[in-house]
């Protein structure tokens, strides 16, 4: 099915949790305190410790690569992030098609917290087999 | 007078290049990636998922001065633009430098922008990847 503007994506529902940053932390190779050490976190002003923004960059390529699947190929990704997001609470990402022009679709993504805030907002680039 | 100074020395990087890093994509850094982000796409048990090569090499380079500016870090965005595919074997050497420095005031105090640029090139020499990183200290 050719992608039209305005088509929303599948949305995906995260549950990250103080273990996954933990993961995550390892798996990048970004020991920053305020992932992992609540103390820490705290004593630079933040509630918690929070997400990592590459951390819900991931999420939301995972967003875009399981709506693209092999129907073509992301050419470019970018994130901005607007708000802190802390582990224990759900993670809900989306998108939408903003343009369709021939083979290059491009969308909006973006993540949004429990209250509905989009704590992290992009854009999405691909070019359609 | 001593974090105007800071910024000034921060400043005067721009354009320098940060020292190469080279890494090969091994299956099970890739793996573990993978499940940390949890993504089971199978597809990434060969291939690079969109943000993989972040934790390759790092996607900036230590610049001291900046920890004399305010209390910690945040990240600001991120941009990736893809060329070719990365998969698991390949050899990567990350380059980056700074592209820009600046700063802005905020509702609670003033923060510094520190951006940065990294290409990814493959072990046959071809760009496979370019990443620009906003880093703050706040």
């Amino acid at each position: 099915m050719t992608p039209k503007v305005g088509d929303e994506i599948p949305e995906l529902v995260k549950h990250p949790t103080t273990r996954q940053l933990v993961q995550y932390a390892g798996a990048q190779g970004d020991f920053y305190e305020i992932h992992y050490d609540q103390d820490y976190a705290r004593s630079v002003a933040l509630p918690g410790v929070i997400l990592h923004g590459l951390l819900k960059a991931a999420f939301l390529g995972q967003l875009v690569t399981d709506w693209l699947g092999d129907r073509g190929t992301l050419q470019s990704f970018e994130v901005s992030y607007r708000g802190i997001d802390q582990p224990g609470r759900p993670y809900v990402c989306r998108g939408r098609v903003t343009k369709a022009d021939g083979d290059r679709v491009d969308l909006e993504v973006w993540g949004e917290d429990t209250e509905g805030k989009k704590t992290t907002v992009g854009s999405a680039s691909v070019k359609m087999k | 007078m001593a974090v105007t100074q800071a910024v000034d020395r921060i400043k005067a990087k721009i354009g320098a290049a940060g020292p190469p890093v080279t890494a090969q994509v091994e299956a099970g850094h890739l793996r573990r990636f993978c499940e940390a982000i949890g993504d089971p796409n199978p597809r990434w048990l060969e291939e690079a998922p969109p943000t993989f090569l972040v934790a390759l090499a790092p996607p900036s380079y230590h610049v001291p001065e900046a920890e004399e500016y305010g209390t910690g870090w945040l990240n600001g965005g991120n941009r990736f633009e893809y060329l070719e595919p990365v998969r698991v074997g390949d050899r990567i050497t990350a380059t980056s430098k700074v592209a820009d420095v600046y700063e802005k005031s905020g509702g609670s105090g003033s923060l510094l922008f520190i951006v940065f640029e990294t290409e990814y090139v493959n072990q046959h020499g071809r760009i496979v990847a370019r990443l620009r990183g906003t880093a703050i200290r706040r």
